[in-house]
Parts: structure tokens; sequence; C-alpha cells
């Protein structure tokens, strides 16, 4: 017991040498940067530092690199807070109510709640690694296949279940998901299903590109229709970074628990931040008064993600330390670091010294504690410039917004065709938020359908159907049960209200219905895949089969329900769109001229190559478009050729496809 | 038609200008290795470690940049290297060498043909070694052999080299009990599985498997029973060789074809086809120095990187060895693989 404790301490002293410190202070930087910029995402620019731990003790090496990772989520929810766009894949569900706030003038306040939440998430993620180092190896253990499909499960169900009335939506939305994640090399039969020759659908449909056209983009296009800036209101001040301090101790239950929920799920290998960020999401929804607020800025919707995400890291590292079992991208590569350093991961590392590595495992609690420290105070002080970008005027902001979306989209994988599926997602993105279809539920069903669908086969495959025996299995089963009676049984009580709510909506009875035609095309596009898949065999189409018909019969419900309101006529619903204040004339002209110029940035990109075909649209738009003066063009444009080429190009040595041009030409590109 | 000839002329000539000039010296240019994996992984600490030390043995000391190509189990960077990359001896490619194996299994995707690509070598083998839990009760060859249920391994998915292909083959070469289950992420997921007592055991690369799983080895939680190489390895003196239960000719083939020769050039590094030979020949030499260099050797020792360097010449060999393999055994082999 003594020697724990030595420990504990002996890992706080190790972190305050000179190098070490320096060391941290120099990866909270780099991950400060990573986690402002999407695509440049914390996995991969791990990985890049890699070398330059092979000199460095231990300590230092982790130091560098977990003050690196532990950043990264923390200032992803500025990007995510500030334009809409994500800035990890681990912060979209930030957006989801935090750039609304940005839009009504509350931007420093949601930074400020999501900072604060982000810390009390890391403290809680950093103390549940510290007391749930002895009993986590039996807890593990006691999970098999089974119980890995039915986790997945839960989180599906529990992320719909958020959708509130438009459950049946929610659930299509969740369907839908999981269908698309069956696109891909079929991991138990190694057959392709929905590739169409095409070598970049092998490995599936990415997550980056879908949750950044799935967010970003319909952000974007608000951000043109409203001609403002990103804040139509100038409200903020100061007072709203304290305000978002506040909100955190006044629903401080719920940080902790979305905290827990981010420790406490991550532990599971396979479950990490894009998963978690949605379970302490749908947490805040459904534990909230006032389910309507939701997606419209409530406060709720920013502490939930923003402590989730951050408590992660502590639950990824209780599996990484006490098995040496990555549980996610980011853990595999720091496993990497581990082996340089001579550390084998494992029950070693839960031992004091000199037998073992304690000191050092408690050394990764203070750097996640310290490194979170140090970011949130840097934060608070640059809070307040950050803020002003939401006031400076549209037309400035767009451009490097248009940059963002398709510099994140292309730095995952690497491949051009990343950047159209970034524009397909981004459309029909735009379209479901237009009809008020939830998109959390289809991101998580993309993220778990892989998950669900090994898992469940290779349940069958070790235990036959006796898995469904399991007792635990049997208590997730409960679980799930319990999910979707609570709401129904809480429903009861509230019907009469519900209806009244009902009445109050808008009655433009000549509004042609674009939800009957959704749910038209969604029922024809399945129609179609599940005709393609008749010739799949049995282990490769089961998976597609049972989501498909059951998503095709739910759809056509939801089909029906429509028709039947649209009879009735005067139930007609109207989404509520931003700008309603506008003429639909000039929303329409915007909008259409906003998708314009994003296919317009695709074309440049496909024909110049990112060096200078974002440079040559930036410009064009800027000059020509809006009509900015020469001076503001060339400034801007030559801000965003140096990001570009000089940062990611010469520097990050991103391998940008080269302009079609210069191929036709056979020249070498620039 | 004339201007359409003199314009090819002109097209080729530019094309063996630039390959003349580059094949003469390597100052001030860059090569590039594009990795078919993600920043992070084997392949990629391989290639930036390599990287990192080539640039000095090659005249006119170039400087080296890694880029990661990821997608289909990284065929897009070899079909890249085949089709787009010039063969001007500045793009390297380092991709999963079990492709070229796939091309005989007739893999749709594949859009090269692996005997045309130029060699440099590679670093490392990837030599098998099966392994199971103590609890399991499979801790010797007699008992995995008298078991009278199938033991269950684990995979990852069809095509992959290891475990998938190793188990399939050992399992119809030496008509061994097994059940193997596949589909789980990675060798990290099986472990945990086996731990779990979820399965029996698995096969994996040695030179990872030893680092990774290192602590139950030496405790004799997990039990090597087996080993998938020509020869034994120098910490497995005592341990099995597959081949060795071989009873037929045709076993022995397919364990020679199937497993040995695709464990040789599993991590190659290669050129384009029609790169000049005398960029091969620099490159060639330049990779073996680098396998010999002072820094080189400490660094990969710091990291735990297996080194076991196999010539160009020799990835040669045993890439041409299997496409001669006769049509009857390829389609046994799909049976066995894909079936």
């Amino acid at each position: 017991m003594i020697e724990m404790v030595n420990a504990f301490f002996s890992g706080l002293f190790q972190i305050f040498s000179v190098a070490t410190f320096g060391l941290m202070s120099l990866g909270i930087l780099i991950g400060f940067a990573v986690g402002i910029l999407p695509g440049l995402g914390g996995p991969t620019t791990l990985a890049l530092m890699l070398p330059f731990i092979i000199k460095m003790k231990p300590v230092e090496a982790f130091a560098f690199l977990l003050g690196m990772a532990s950043v990264t989520n923390t200032t992803g929810d500025i990007t995510s807070i500030l334009f809409g766009v994500p800035g990890e894949p681990t912060t979209a569900a930030t957006i989801v109510d935090g750039h609304p706030m940005a839009k009504k003038g509350e931007a420093g306040r949601a930074l400020g709640a999501a900072l604060m939440s982000s810390l009390v998430g890391a403290l809680f993620g950093a103390f549940a690694l510290a007391i749930a180092i002895p009993i986590v190896r039996p807890l593990v253990l006691t999970f098999g296949s089974p119980e890995f499909f039915m986790l997945s499960i839960l989180g599906i169900t529990f992320v719909a279940s958020l959708s509130g009335e438009a459950l049946l939506k929610g659930l299509i939305s969740g369907g839908i998901g999981l269908f698309l994640a069956t696109v891909g090399v079929c991991p138990i039969t190694g057959i392709q299903r929905y590739t169409f020759g095409q070598l970049f659908l092998w490995d599936g449909i990415g997550l980056v590109p879908i949750t950044i056209g799935f967010f970003a983009i319909p952000e974007l296009i608000d951000l043109a229709i409203s001609g403002s800036s990103i804040s139509e209101k100038y409200l903020d001040h100061v007072g709203g970074v304290k305000e978002g301090i506040k909100d955190t101790f006044r629903h401080f239950w719920l940080v902790i628990r979305c905290s827990a929920i981010g420790s406490y799920t991550a532990i599971i290998p396979g479950i990490g931040g894009a998963t978690t960020q949605w379970l302490a999401y749908a947490h805040a929804v459904q534990s909230s008064p006032g389910k309507e607020r939701f997606g419209k800025g409530a406060i709720e919707g920013v502490l939930g993600p923003g402590a989730a995400n951050n408590s992660t890291l502590g639950g990824s590292l209780i599996t990484m330390v006490s098995f040496g079992i990555p549980p996610s991208v980011m853990m595999a590569i720091l496993m990497g670091a581990f082996l340089i350093q001579g550390i084998v991961p494992g029950p070693d590392m839960l031992i004091p010294p000199p037998k073992g590595h304690l000191d050092l495992t408690y050394s990764f609690v203070w750097i996640n504690v310290f490194s979170n420290l140090i970011t949130v105070g840097i934060c608070f002080l640059i809070l307040n410039q950050l803020v002003k970008i939401t006031q400076v005027r549209g037309s400035l902001v767009i451009p490097f917004i248009i940059l963002l979306i398709y510099l994140g989209a292309f730095a995952e994988k690497n491949v051009f065709e990343d950047l159209i599926l970034v524009l397909a997602f981004g459309i029909l993105g735009w379209i479901l938020q237009q009809l008020n279809w939830p998109r959390p539920p289809l991101i998580l069903g993309l993220v778990l359908g892989p998950l669900a669908e090994n898992r469940l086969f290779l349940s069958t495959d070790n235990y036959g159907l006796n898995w469904l025996l399991r007792p635990t299995v049997l208590i997730f089963m409960g679980i799930i049960f319990l999910g979707f009676i609570y709401p129904i049984l809480k429903k009861r009580g509230k019907k009469k209200v519900a209806i009244e709510i009902q009445k109050t909506s808008s009655q433009e009875g000549h509004e042609f219905n674009w939800d009957l035609i959704l749910s038209l095309l969604v029922i024809i596009g399945f129609i179609f895949a599940l005709i393609k898949s008749i010739d799949f065999d049995f282990r490769t189409g089961l998976f597609p089969w049972v989501i498909g018909l059951s998503v095709l019969f739910l759809t056509i419900i939801q089909f029906l329900r429509d028709f039947s309101i649209r009879a009735k006529k005067d139930k007609e619903y109207k989404p509520s769109i931003l700008g309603q204040e506008i003429p639909r004339e000039i929303v329409k002209k915007r909008t259409c001229i906003m998708f314009g110029w994003i296919f317009a940035y695709l074309i440049g990109i496909w024909i110049f190559g990112f060096s200078i075909g974002i440079p040559l649209c930036s410009f064009i738009q800027l000059k020509w478009c809006y009509r900015e003066r020469w001076f503001t063009s060339i400034i801007i444009t030559l801000f965003t050729w140096i990001f570009i080429d000089v940062f990611f190009y010469r520097l990050l040595h991103l391998p940008f496809p080269p302009g079609q041009l210069f191929l036709w030409l056979n020249m070498p590109s620039l | 038609m004339f201007r359409k000839t003199l314009f090819s002329i002109f097209l080729l000539s530019l094309f063996f200008s630039t390959n003349l000039c580059l094949a003469a010296s390597y100052e001030g240019k860059t090569i590039r290795i594009i990795v078919g994996y993600s920043a992070g992984g084997g392949y990629d600490t391989y290639a930036r470690v390599i990287a990192r030390h080539m640039g000095k043995h090659i005249p006119g000391n170039p400087s080296i940049i890694v880029e990661n190509m990821t997608g289909a189990g990284s065929l897009i960077s070899a079909n890249y290297l085949y089709k787009i990359a010039k063969p001007d001896g500045l793009t390297i490619g380092h991709f999963n060498g079990g492709l070229f194996f796939n091309q005989l299994m007739g893999q749709p995707g594949i859009e090269f043909d692996a005997t045309k690509f130029e060699f440099i070598g590679a670093a490392v083998t990837e030599d098998c070694a099966f392994a199971f839990t103590k609890a399991s009760g499979i801790t010797s060859m007699e008992k995995w052999m008298a078991s009278k249920t199938p033991v269950k391994m684990g995979g990852v998915g069809p095509g992959a080299y290891a475990p998938d292909n190793v188990i399939r083959i050992v399992k119809a070469a030496l008509s061994l009990p097994i059940q193997l289950i596949t589909g789980y992420k990675g060798t990290a997921d099986i472990r945990l599985a086996c731990e779990s007592g979820e399965l029996a055991g698995t096969t994996w690369g040695w030179a990872s498997m030893r680092v990774t799983w290192r602590k139950a080895i030496e405790s004799g939680e997990v039990v090597i029973v087996l080993q998938a190489v020509p020869k034994p390895l120098p910490d497995l003196p005592k341990v099995p060789l597959a081949i060795d239960f071989a009873k037929t000719d045709e076993a022995r083939q397919m364990i020679e074809l199937g497993i040995h020769n695709p464990g040789l050039f599993a991590r190659p590094f290669v050129l384009p086809p029609k790169t000049p030979k005398e960029n091969v020949h620099i490159l060639r030499k330049a990779f073996l120095d680098t396998l010999k260099d002072k820094e080189f050797l400490a660094e990969t020792e710091k990291s735990k990187l297996d080194l076991k360097p196999v010539t160009g010449e020799e990835l040669e060999k045993a890439v041409s060895g299997i496409f001669k393999m006769d049509p009857g055994m390829v389609s046994k082999m799909k049976d066995i693989l894909f079936k």
C-alpha cells in the first residue's frame, strides 16, 4: 500500500523536471494546433511524432505524447463551436448545440462551458484511471464477443431514442448508418459489398468525410444565407465565458455522469471518443427537461460531449495499461511508443517499482491532469480573441471554412474520392437538416456497424446460439428493453401536452412535401441495395439483409404517415429554417450560389490540385462574388496558399493529388 | 497523323530524357516511400526508420520522405506504384507482399503483375509461430493432434497471410483439428479473446508476438507449439516445424509455396516496373547498407524492431517461385483459402 502511495507521488514529481515539463508543454502546443485543425487528427500527429521520442526517457516521452493526445479533444471543441466544422471526429457532437449557441451570439458561453466541462471530464478520466487500475482486469475479461455485440446494439438504440418525438426518423437514420457501414470488404467472408469497383470503398465509407460533410456543409449554407457573420447577434461579451463556467457547475452532476460514460465505455476495445460523445449527448438530452431546446443551443448539449470526449482518454488508457490491448487507434500508436521505450504495457504497469512501472502509470494520470489544466488556462486567456471570429463578416470566413472542409476530408486517408464523399454527404446532411431528420444516429450507426456485425458472427461462430443465454447478455437485453419501455411510459403522462404542441405547427398548405420525397428516395435506395445484394451468400448478406429490410419497413411506415398527414393538409409540417426573416427567394438563391461554390472548389482542386485550386477559387470568390477589396482578397488568398502549400504540403508531406491539368499537359505539378 | 507521331515522339523523348537525368545522380532529389498503411503501424514504422538512415548510403545523399497511401489492405498503393508512379527511381513502394500471392489466387481489384515489379529488398520476414493458452490444454503438438474437438483459432479475415492463410493451409496440409473463427479486428483483439477463454490460440509473426505477448509467454500462460518456417527461429530452437509434419509431397509444396515463400516477401520494398537497372542496383545496395548501419541498428534495437534482411534477388526468386505453381495446385489452394 505504502509503495502504491509512493509511486503515486513519485509519478507527480517526475513530471516536474525541466526537460519533462518542457516537452509536455511542447506536446500541448502541438496538440493544441492539431485539435483546432479539422482532418489533422490526434492519431496521425502522434504517429508522426514517434521518431522524436527515441532519444527521450520514458517519462519525458509520455509527457510529450500524452500532453499532445490529451488536449486535441479540448481544442477540437473550439472549432466545432465556432465554425460548425468538427475539429476532430470526436468533437462532432459539440456542434449540435454549441454552434447554434455561437450563432445566437453566445460563443463565449458555449466555449466556456465546453472548456470547463472538458477539464472536469479529463480530471474525472485521470481519476478513473487511478482508481480503476486494480479492478479492471477481471472486469474486461468477463467480456466476450456476445457482450461486445450487445454493447454496440445498446449504443445505437440509446442514441436513436434521443430523437425524441421523431423516434421513427431516428431509427431509420440509425439504420441507414448501419447499412452504410456494410459498404466495403465484408470482414467475415472477404467479399466486396457495394464497392462498385472503387478501391477506396474497400475499407468502407470513412467517418471523417461523413462527419465533416454532415455537419459543416449545412452550417456553411446557413452562414451564406444569413449573409452576416457567424454570430447573428452582437450579444456576447467576456461575461459569456464566465457564464459558461458557471453552467458547468450548475449542471455538475450531468457533467460527472457524462464523464463517467466517457471513461467507462472507453474501457471496451473498439469504443472511442467517436462513440462516447454521442452516448453522452444522448444522455444529456434524455436527462434534461425540455427536449425541444436541443439542437437549438441547449447548454447541456455542449457540456455532455465536452466532458465525455475528454474523459475517454483515461478510460482507453486503463485497457491499454492493464492488458496491452489498444482499444482505439490513438492507443495503438501510443502502444508503439511503449515498445520504443522498451516497456511492454500489461500487468507490469500496475506493480510498484522496482519490479514494475506503477510510478510511470501514475505519471500518466498527472500528465493528463496538468496538460488539461494548462490548455484550459491558455484557452481562457485567448478566448476573447477567439470569440471575435464569430463577428467577422461571413464572406471573409467562408473561403477558409471551405478550405477546412476539403482539407479535413482529404487528410484522413489521402484519397481524392473522399472529397466527393464529403460533398455528397454534405448535400444529404443539408436535406436531413432541412427536414428535421436526426443526423447523429446515422453517424453512430456507421461507427458501431462494423463492431456489431463482426461480433455477431464471432459470437455465433464461437458459441452457436448459446450466447443468447449468457447472463451478461441477458442483463444487456434487459437494459435495452427498459430503454424502449421507459420513454413510452413517460410519454403517456405527457400525451395531452404533446397534442397541444402539434397543433401550433405552421399552416402553409400548398407547400410541396419534401419529407414524402425523401422517404420515397430512401425506399427506392434500399430496394435497389437489396436487389443488388441478392447474390451475396448467407454470411456476407445476413447483416445487410436484416438491416435493409427493417429500415425499408420502417421507412414505408414513415412514408404512409407523411402521406396521411399530407391528405389532411392542415397538419402540413414546415421545417423552421434559419433566417426566416429573409425572403424565401433570396434564401433559395443564396443556397444555390453556396452549393455552386462548394462544387466549384471541388472542380478547382480536381483540375489544379490543392495548392493552386483552393487559393484560385478563394480569390475569385472574394473578389468577384463578395466584391471585397483587392488588398483583403489578396491577403486571404495568400493565407490559404501558405496554409496548404507551406504547412500541409512542404512541412507535413501530405500527398496531395496532382491537378488533372498537369497530367493532361504532362507537366510536373507544383 | 504526322502531328500525332511527332507529339508522341516529343513526349517519349521528354520521358526518357528525364529518366536518364534522374538515373545519373540523386543529388538534390527527394525519394518518396509510399506506405500502403496509415502512420504508426508496422509497415509505416519500418519505412520511417529506414527513410531516416538510407539517404546517406545513396550517392548524392537525397532526402527521403514517407507518405501514407492507405486503403484496401494497401492494394491502392500497390496499384498506384504499378500503374501511375514514374519509374524514375524516386518512388519506392512498401505494401503488403501478401498481395502477390493474392494475385495468383485471382483476387479482384489487383491491377499489377507481381513479377514485373523491381525488388529492392525486405527488412524483415513474417515468421509465424502458433501460440495457445495453457488453459486451452493445447500445450504440445501431441495434445493438439489428439484433440477430439476442433481447436478454436482466431483470424482477421479471408485473404490475410497471417493468421488466416497460414491457419487454413496448415489445417489442410497437416489435417489438424482446427476451427478458424475469423473477423477479429486485429491480433490485439485476438489476444484478448484468448485470455478471456473465447479462443484457444492463433498464429502471427513471431517478431511481433514475442514483444506484445511477452509476459504471458514467459510465465507459461501462453505456449508456442509450432512454427511455420523453413528453419527453426533462433529463440525457438525446440519448437517443431510445420513442414516436418507434412506426410505427402503435395502437403510439403502447399506449406512451401503458401507459407514459406509469402513469409519471405510479406514486407517488400519495391520499385515500379521498368525502373532503370542502374537505379535498382543503387537502391538495392543502399538498402542492404542501411540495414547494417550502426545508427540504424541502435535505433531499431531501442524500438524493438526485428531485423532479418532479405535481398532484392531473393525476393524476386520467391515471388516468381509462387507463379510456377501448377494449375491444379492453384485451384486447390483457392478452395483452401476462400471456401
